[in-house]
């Protein structure tokens, strides 16, 4: 009896093991697929997109955002979507290679982690379209894409606010890991903020990761203990650690530390007292355009930037009662400059 | 640099540490190898985070992540005791299987969006007389509830492991099981209740971080402290004071590196990232290496052996 339950549980035990690691092995049934057949309608081809992700899809800040432009994307040209999350990096490929097999059309790649992978399995489908969001510029091919936001942008359009906004000359800067799109909106940040104000300085550190929200609420303390008075992150879960520090530091007083939030609107969901701005990415509008191409049959070998101009970059809606028409008016004027290469010099 | 804040850190980065390594310390004093505290911690945080969610009320939120953490550990607690089935391969799939089915529930819950689920925080509590100490009371005795349980759990678990005949039974299971039965002490009963103590002080250790620290829950929040807290017993000597000296110390190096990060902003970060790690590996090499731990620490106990 006892050798049986030790089999039986030990079953139990490999099949849940191996459900487990099946976060790399794609769920069955895309969801929306019913909407989406009805939307394409006859006998039109149904295409198909799938991510892999390597954080969770709900985790508030970038697999969700990620996530959800897929789904918007998909919503409007009528695609199936499918997705694998919390993949680790050695399943990357795996899960890849999955996908493909499933007929899918394309496969989208919420990072530059994934560039690697994509490159390995890219080569052995190709007439499946990948589309890696943040790559490098070096990295499309016949069959793949890098659909890249502006980061430099990005970080002009954050700092400009903060220069506008700091009253104590000190900005804070938290970053999850050292990647490249992360460094280029620091630098951004820095020299917008700097041509504003030429007295701020800019204080930067890193949380060595997108999870540990307690990390990014130490480091904000230690921030605001140094005199920081607006924020910008770029850090998924770890920005709503500093902004809960950044919430408690202000308490129930007058709100005089800021953060400004991305890629979302994070105003308009009312979220954090202390958010002032945002500057919203359209990652679903950028990943549009790589799948009108794939319709088209004109994917690959080519870099979809998302800027300003194209509007896959946009102010998000200001904190009112922070942020005072004056000052709305000249961040105007700004990134009005900006989107003619005249700001910040 | 402002002592008083880095103090203030070191304390409360210590703490949830702290608890999870008084939990292994219990599992293995009982002579059970448990290294699933990551996932145990995991869906401690999330059944905490939900009630606290829930009702309003963190304190609620600690016993469920207590309860929380009882339950995955009586799956481990089943298999290597009644089965005795491998101890590190059982704290692995542990490892595996509850994060994921936290995350499963916390996602069916409240769906995937981009805003985060946010709950009230417990309060702190002033500890009249001692929070008027000049300097230290502010930072040392102005905490939440659960500091202070941490910290008297140190103490109560010292007393019992070494002056209580209890205590003294308990560690003999861990020593010699075989020796221990022929005293006509229960040695199953006792590692399953050893499994109910770690499985509760994970959970509370994980339900501490979403209740009394971060107001929200997120896959990954756990970041890899169970592994730490697993390290902090070793590196404490399996016994309650040397646990506790050695997670300030890794709480302190963490608080100090963040910070040092923020002062040197030209430095490689990953150089400041280190030092918690090597002020652990240079300890080490100073304390030594002897083996202290349980003797029979690991070793699945069958009853009918010869």
């Amino acid at each position: 009896m006892k050798k049986f339950f030790a089999l039986a549980l030990a079953l139990a035990m490999t099949v849940s093991l191996a459900a487990c690691g099946g976060g790399s092995t794609p769920p069955a049934s895309g969801s929306g697929s019913a909407g989406s057949a009805a939307a394409s309608g006859g006998s039109d081809k149904v295409y198909k997109v799938a991510m892999i992700c390597d954080s969770s899809i709900s985790d508030g800040g970038w697999g969700a955002a990620c996530y959800n432009a897929m789904e918007a994307a998909a919503a409007d040209l009528g695609w199936e979507t499918n997705y694998a999350d919390s993949v680790a990096q050695s399943d990357y490929a795996n899960s890849m290679t999955g996908f493909c097999d499933m007929g899918y059309d394309m496969i989208f790649l919420p990072g530059n982690q994934y560039s690697d992978a994509t490159v390995q399995v890219a080569k052995d489908y190709p007439d499946i379209a990948f589309a890696v969001l943040n790559g490098a510029t070096t990295l499309p091919t016949e069959n793949i894409t890098s659909i890249l936001p502006d980061a430099n942008q990005i970080g002009y359009m954050a700092g400009a606010l903060a220069g506008l906004m700091s009253k104590t000359n000190v900005l804070g800067f938290i970053g999850g890991m050292e990647i490249d799109t992360t460094k280029a909106k620091l630098a951004g940040f820095e020299k917008a903020a700097k041509a504003i104000n030429p007295d701020i300085t800019v204080l930067s550190a890193y949380a060595g990761s997108f999870n540990d929200v307690a990390k990014g609420m130490e480091l904000a303390n230690g921030m605001i203990s140094q005199k920081a008075d607006v924020f910008f992150g770029d850090a998924s879960a770890v920005d709503s650690g500093a902004r809960q520090a950044i919430d408690a530091a202000n308490g129930s007083g007058e709100i005089a530390i800021f953060d400004i939030g991305q890629p979302a609107d994070l105003v308009a969901l009312g979220q954090n007292p202390c958010l002032i701005g945002s500057v919203v990415t359209d990652n679903a509008g950028m990943l549009k355009l790589a799948m009108q191409d794939v319709e088209a049959g004109t994917f690959g070998g080519k870099t979809i930037y998302g800027s300003f101009d194209n509007q896959c970059l946009t102010v998000g809606t200001f904190n009112d009662d922070l942020v005072s028409a004056d000052v709305q008016t000249s961040y105007m004027e700004y990134i009005n400059q900006m989107a003619a290469g005249t700001f910040p010099g | 640099m402002d002592i008083g804040e880095l103090i203030l850190s070191t304390v409360r980065m210590a703490t949830p540490i702290l608890m999870v390594a008084l939990a292994e310390l219990y599992s293995e004093r009982a002579g059970l190898v448990n290294i699933g505290l990551d996932g145990i911690m995991a869906f401690g945080a999330l059944t905490g985070f939900m009630v606290s969610f829930l009702s309003g009320s963190p304190f609620l939120g600690i016993v469920a992540g207590a309860c929380g953490g009882v339950l995955i550990n009586m799956i481990y607690a089943y298999c290597t005791i009644s089965l005795c089935a491998p101890q590190i391969v059982y704290g692995m799939a542990i490892n595996i299987f509850a994060p994921a089915v936290a995350s499963f529930i916390y996602r069916v819950y409240f769906g995937v969006s981009s805003t985060l689920a946010q709950a009230t925080l417990m309060p702190t509590v002033a500890i009249p007389g001692l929070k008027d100490i000049p300097f230290l009371g502010k930072l040392l005795f102005d905490q939440t509830p659960m500091v202070y349980f941490a910290y008297l759990m140190v103490v109560f678990t010292a007393i019992f492991f070494n002056r209580t005949k209890a205590g003294l039974n308990y560690k003999s299971v861990g020593e010699y099981p075989k020796a221990a039965e022929t005293l006509g002490i229960n040695v199953i009963r006792q590692k399953y209740v050893a499994c109910i103590i770690c499985g509760a002080l994970a959970g509370i250790g994980g339900a501490y971080l979403t209740t009394c620290y971060v107001n929200t829950y997120s896959d990954g929040v756990v970041a890899g402290r169970g592994f730490i807290a697993l390290s902090a017993v070793i590196f404490g000597r399996w016994s309650a004071g040397g646990v506790l000296m050695a997670c300030l110390l890794f709480g302190f190096c963490d608080a100090l590196q963040l910070r040092l990060q923020i002062f040197n902003t030209s430095t490689p970060y990953q150089l400041f990232q280190m030092i918690p790690y090597l002020f652990t590996l240079a300890a080490l090499a100073v304390l030594g290496i002897k083996k202290s731990g349980p003797a029979s620490n690991g070793k699945p106990y069958m009853r009918e052996e010869r």
